[in-house]
This record gives C-alpha cells, structure tokens and sequence, in this order.
C-alpha cells in the first residue's frame, strides 16, 4: 500500500520553528511531525510513502535517509514547481501511486494530528464499496471550515458546504483520505483544490463516504494550536499506552521525558509538557504546557508555561516564559529576565524583560 | 568660635498624617517617617546623621501625628543613642518656619548657639559637621545645604542662586515656572537663634496688612481654622526668598546624593541609596554570603537578624529584609524592600518592588517592575497582608492591603 503526504510550503505560519527546519521536521511530541504520520502509516502496511512539498527537497534528504532505514519504509519526494493546490500534487505524483495492485491509498496532510484510525479506515473503505473515503471530525465552530454534509446511517456525502453562514452540519474535513487509483483519473495536471473540484463531483456520483474520525483532531500549523495539540496528543497517549509518560511525585498530569533528558531536584513538571532528548532542566524549575526540544538547557528555578523552547536553547535562573513566548533555534534568555509572548527569532540573546507579546527579529 | 561649651540642637519636621498621601498604600499602615530605608526608619537616617555633630546637647521631631504613633520609636532611639530626642506635637500643620517658631521655647531652653533644622523626607548624606564649619565661617544667620541638580528637574523643587566666591545666597524662588538656576534647596539648613526674630518679623508684618496675603488655595483652606496668635509660616517662601541677598543666608553645597522621598518608587531607590552609604558609614549593616552556609548576596543588601533566608536563594543588589521575614530556596530578590513577617515561598522571583507586612508570595510567582522610580507605575508595590499565589506574574502594578491575586496582573491598580 502507498500513501501521499501534503507537506506543501516552508510553513510560515509555524515561524520562527520553521526558520530553522522545514515543517515536517519540526518535533512534536518528541518526534517531528511527520514521523508521526509515517509511522501509523507503516504500522498498516504502508510500504511507500510519497510526499508531496513544493520546495527543493535537498535539506530534508539525510533526514529521510534516517527515517527509511528506522521505520523501514520507503520515502520518496514529489517536488512541485509552481503550487498545485491540494489536488494538483495527486496528478503529479501519479505514477509513483499506481502500481499492479490497483489498492487505494492513502492522501494525508501533514499539518494534522489525531490518532490516525488507518485500520478502521481501511475495513470503512471495503465496506461501503465507493471510490474515496474521507475522514471527518466533529467541530464546536463550523462556520470557520468547510462542513462536510452527510447521510449519518451510510456515512454517504451528500455536499460540501465551504464557511456556512447557517447550520448545515458539524462536521468538517480532517484531510485524511483514502482513495482508489481511479480517483487519479479525476485530476487534472494542474492547479485545483479536491474539496472544491474534485471531491464534489465524487459525491454527486454517490462515490463519496465519509468516516467520522473517533479521538481528537488538531491542525498544528501555527504556535497556539500547536500547544492545543499537545495536550490533545498526550490525553490519547494517556489512554493508549500511559507507559511512555513520565511519573514521579515531581510529575503533574501528562509528560513526556525522552530518556536522555536530565531533570534536576526540586522541579514541578506537567501537566501537557514535552522535554526532548539531550536537555537539562536544573533544580528548582516549574515547567507547565510547554514544549521543550532537543538539546535546551533550562537554568534554576526557572518557570516557563504555556510556551515553545526552540532546539538548543537556554533559559536563564529566574527567568519566566509564558504567554505563547515561542524562542526559535539558539535563543538564549538571559537570567531574571520575563518574557510574556515573546516570538524570538533563531540565534537571538533576550537581555532586557518582554512584558507584552512582540517579535524579537 | 568653636568653644567648647556651646551646644547645638536638631529639629526634624516629620509631617503628619494628612501630609504624604502620595506615600500610599504604605502610609495607610505605618507613619511615612518610620518606613524603613536600608532597614532603619526613614527618620533614623537624619537622627543618626545629628549624632555626628560636634556638642549636639537634643534631637527634637516635629510633626501632628499623635503621640502614641511615634512613642516607641523615640524612646528607643533615645536609649540607643544615648542623646535625648523629643517628639514634639503640633495640632495642625503651622509650616516648617511657622512649626519651629511654636516650640521655640522649648528648642532654646538649653541656650543653643546653633540649630540644624532637617526635613525627614530627603534623603541625603546629611554633611551636618561640615556645614556647621562653613556656617561659622560665613558668619551669617543661616546656612542652606544646596546641590547641583539637571535643568530640566529643578523645576520641581526651590531653585537658588548663590554668589560663586562668598556663597551668599543671592536669589531663592520655588518652584518657578521658568528655569532660574540648577542648584537647589536640600531641606537642611543650620540657623543661629536669630532665625526666631525673623520669624517673628514675617508674622507681625502680616498682623498688620489688611489685606494679608495672596494665600494659595491649601492655605485659604486652612486659614479659617489657624488662630489668630500662630501663624503659618513658610520657611522656603516667607523667610529664604526675602532674605536673599541681605548678607544673612549663605550655601553649603554637596556634591554627595540626594533625593526627595515622596512616593514609594522614591523610598525603593533611596533604601538603595542608604544601603551604598552604609558600605562606607556602617559596613557591619550590610550581609555578605556566597550561597554555601548563607544565601548568596550580591551588591548591598540589608537582613535583619531575626528574618530567614534559604541558603539557596539569592540576594541583591538593593535589597533590604525586614524582621521576622522568611524567605524560600530558590528565590531570587532583586532592588525591593521587604517587610515585616513577609513569605517568599520557593522559586519566586522579585525585581523593583516592595513587599508589604505579612504578605506571602507563591512558589515560582513573579513581582515586577520596571525599575522607573519616577513612574506611578514603574514600582510594584504590595500593601500589607497581599497574598500572591503559586505562579501568579504581577507587574507594573500597585496592591492595596488584605488581597489575594489568583491571576497575574499587570499594569494595574488593585484596590
């Protein structure tokens, strides 16, 4: 079985993470982005993963070595030249998607994280007979996406109504699709967008069903939902395999340790935290609804909420960070100093307190 | 000159309750004179500064707070240095001339040669031998401690002009509106006795006018209830103004530090001023440590003996730790006075603050401020008995007594 992966742009809404690494790389959860999606992937049976970007791919290739020979799949990369919308790089990638085995793929799009329900997906697919399956998931705002119309008993799309003014139903894409080849002979080479062109037209041929996605659901393209998503992310591996989080009676709530990071005495960690490998967190420091990646020294007594520490960065003894502060790669915060909101740009030092949100460039 | 046996007084005008509203919240719980600077009440400084004077024979306060706010401190201060000092109580403000001329019975009873007269609320060095060597040697009836202030500040304060050779005083206004000279009035001054007759002489020339005086709106407020025998007399504009240039007031100047203590963003930085004062007047005030037996200290900084600290905090620079306060491991305190029975519990952080009695700051919460002593703002100030809980941020903002903040704040006042 294959499958696509939207990755698209440089991610610019996930800056200054994304000035550093491309978006798929950026570690979330311990692991970057888009291990995540390989990996529930692979753990179905997906032998060959195309992914879908629209800039020279070469940063990312040592790192897609890496991840072929651990998780044992093979990556390839579908380059755009100019963007294709979210259906073009389909029609691009077509030939490394049809193979002789005429089974449908996957399509999935890389700023989203759930718990990947593949299998379920798969048995939905045979059991409705269509050409497309798609995942939808419940929202509390409808009226911010587009809202997927559908006949609850069969899970038949009926119509795909884009920001609707009135209630027309809940559920909206979850850019998790499953498609049989045929769906390829649809699209067009050029640039156009599936929920608009090429999904309806399935959906009038009544070839279109649509799964509701069971756990939760985040796109993570930008800081705050990417701290929303942690939270979510460790909820479901509380219930799921609550081993991989940390215990301890310095520990509150759910958090997750790489086991190379050092945490000193003293500390207070949790809930909704992410410490990554190699760090170092002194005594004395409160950590609450953070990540905290690879290779960050965090000094005593320090306290950081509600925040993202980039790779390899420091903060300094009583230094507070919170309020959706995100330090990009190398920053370093110097001691005492506070940062409410601060969005600090790579290789920067904070020497003087940043009381209301800014960008530090 | 110099004899022996000539005696000298002091008399501090310590203001009253009335006075020093812009002292809130901390004067709503302690007379503003007896807020500690560097640990000592405000008016120690200046009483510890009269010891230094050559045949000092009384230190006398005056002021209309009652008896009983300032009893204790002035029988202990008394004791402690072994100099009588009295609390004389005014019934209502008669200005600091007009105050001085009411008890000038009791201040003359020794037959002094020469009085200092000090305002409690400037913070200053207090050079009180040396400007009583140079007053001697003007030969006039009054001395007035100066110092050289930006251009742009003196506005705020008495501006002079005095005679670069005799250092005569030449010319006095206050406050004026246009920019008249870079030195100002400190608010000490030394007097020989005579000042009395010049006191006495702007009052009866007042008796006599019909048409009094312009009175400025607090005056004509007060003027109804001010009986006719006392009179209120202002020392800056009723005595040094027409004195001027009558070979009678002359000029010390100190090139050391001084401050006016109006508010409490001034009584932070003034503390510091003390504190890098006492380095070189009362080193054994200040506490040294470096983290291993005793909290880690850096700059100057005051602990009282009775208050604890963690030996993993760390202290300073311009910190001053009054009695019985605990403070946590791991805290860090920075530019801030702490009160009576405070509680800084583990891991919290304090910069450019104040911290009132009994207060208890949360673990890893955070008081700040920008250190901008001139701004309503720019220290964060506690009021007694606040209560801020684990992980809370206040900042930039003013906390009057006996509240709890659960969230964090900023830039606000919490009434």
């Amino acid at each position: 079985m294959k499958a696509l992966i939207l990755v698209g742009g440089f991610g610019t809404r996930l800056r200054p993470l994304t000035l550093s690494f491309p978006k798929p790389l950026v570690d979330f959860a311990n692991k970057p982005m888009i291990l995540h999606q390989i990996e529930a992937l692979k753990a179905i049976g997906v032998t060959e993963v195309v992914l879908a970007i629209n800039y020279q791919p070469e940063v990312m290739l040592n790192f897609l070595k890496e991840f072929e020979t651990k998780v044992g799949i093979k990556i390839t990369c579908s380059q755009e030249t100019e963007p294709l919308g979210t259906a073009g790089p389909l029609a691009l990638a077509r030939d490394k998607l049809i193979d002789e085995s005429g089974e449908p793929f996957f399509v999935l799009n890389s700023d989203v994280i759930s718990e990947y329900p593949l299998k379920e997906m798969i048995e939905f697919h045979k059991s409705h007979g269509g050409e497309a399956s798609i995942m939808v998931t419940k929202v509390d705002e409808p009226s911010k996406y587009g809202v997927v119309v559908l006949e609850e008993s069969t899970g038949k799309v009926e119509k795909f109504v884009e920001k609707p003014k009135l209630f027309v139903g809940n559920k909206i894409n979850a850019g998790i699709y499953l498609l049989n080849p045929a769906v390829l002979d649809r699209i067009q080479l050029r640039p156009t967008s599936i929920e608009k062109e090429v999904f309806p037209k399935i959906a009038s041929e009544n070839k279109l069903f649509a799964m509701v996605l069971p756990g939760f659901w985040m796109d993570i393209g930008q800081p705050k939902d990417y701290i929303t998503g942690l939270r979510l992310y460790l909820d479901s591996l509380r219930k799921k395999s609550s081993s991989k989080l940390a215990k301890g009676t310095h520990i509150v709530g759910n958090v997750l340790v790489d086991e190379t990071a050092k945490i000193g005495e003293g500390c207070l960690i949790g809930p909704d935290v992410a410490i990554g490998p190699g760090c170092v967190v002194e005594s004395g420091v409160r950590l609450s609804r953070c990540t905290v990646m690879r290779g960050v020294r965090i000094k005593k007594h320090a306290c950081i909420s509600s925040s993202i520490i980039g790779w390899h960065s420091t903060v300094g003894q009583w230094a507070r960070v919170e309020n959706m502060t995100i330090l990009g790669e190398d920053v370093h915060v110097s001691d005492e100093i506070y940062s409410n909101g601060g969005v600090v740009l790579p290789h920067k030092e904070i020497k003087s307190s940043i009381l209301k949100p800014e960008i530090v460039m | 000159m110099g004899s022996s046996d000539e005696k000298v007084v002091a008399v501090i005008m310590v203001g009253g309750p009335t006075k020093g509203t812009r002292f809130r919240p901390l004067s709503l719980n302690i007379p503003k004179p007896l807020f500690p600077l560097a640990g000592q009440p405000m008016v120690h400084h200046p009483i510890s500064a009269c010891k230094k004077i050559p045949n000092l024979g009384q230190i006398f306060l005056i002021g209309f707070y009652e008896e009983r706010e300032l009893a204790l401190y002035v029988s202990s201060i008394s004791n402690e240095l072994k100099v009588p000092v009295r609390y004389l109580r005014e019934d209502r403000p008669h200005g600091s001339a007009g105050g001085l001329y009411n008890f000038r019975d009791l201040i003359m009873e020794d037959s002094p040669s020469h009085i200092f007269l000090l305002n409690c609320d400037v913070c200053c060095s207090f050079p009180l031998p040396e400007m009583l060597e140079a007053h001697k040697k003007y030969g006039g009836m009054g001395t007035i401690l100066v110092i050289k202030v930006s251009a742009e500040s003196a506005n705020q304060f008495g501006e002079l002009v005095a005679d670069p050779v005799t250092n005569e005083l030449l010319h006095y206004t206050e406050k004026p509106e246009t920019f008249v000279s870079d030195r100002i009035n400190c608010g000490v001054y030394i007097f020989t006795p005579d000042i009395f007759n010049a006191i006495e002489g702007v009052s009866s020339q007042r008796k006599d006018r019909a048409d009094l005086r312009r009175l400025s709106s607090f005056e004509a407020l007060h003027s109804a209830t001010r009986s006719a025998s006392t009179h209120f007399v202002r020392l800056d504009q009723d005595i040094l103004s027409p004195l001027a240039g009558k070979k009678q007031l002359y000029t010390y100047e100190t090139i050391d530090f001084w401050e006016q203590i109006k508010t409490p963003g001034m009584s932070l930085k003034c503390s510091g001023l003390y504190l890098s004062q006492f380095r070189v007047t009362s080193p054994h005030l200040l506490v040294s440590g470096d983290g291993t037996k005793s909290a880690s200290i850096s700059g100057d900084v005051y602990i009282h003996p009775s208050a604890k600290v963690h030996p993993s905090a760390k202290i300073g620079p311009n910190v001053s730790i009054s009695a019985n306060a605990r403070i946590g491991a791991g805290v860090r305190l920075i530019s801030c006075i702490i009160l009576d029975n405070v509680e800084i519990k583990e891991n919290a952080v304090v910069i450019h603050a104040i911290v009132g009695w009994k207060s208890s700051i949360g673990k890893w919460s955070r008081i700040q401020a920008s250190g901008n002593y001139n701004s309503k703002l720019g220290i964060t100030i506690l009021g007694e008995d606040v209560t801020v809980e684990d992980e809370v941020v206040v900042i930039n903002s003013i906390v009057l007594p006996h509240k709890t903040l659960n969230v964090s704040v900023q830039e606000e006042i919490i009434l």
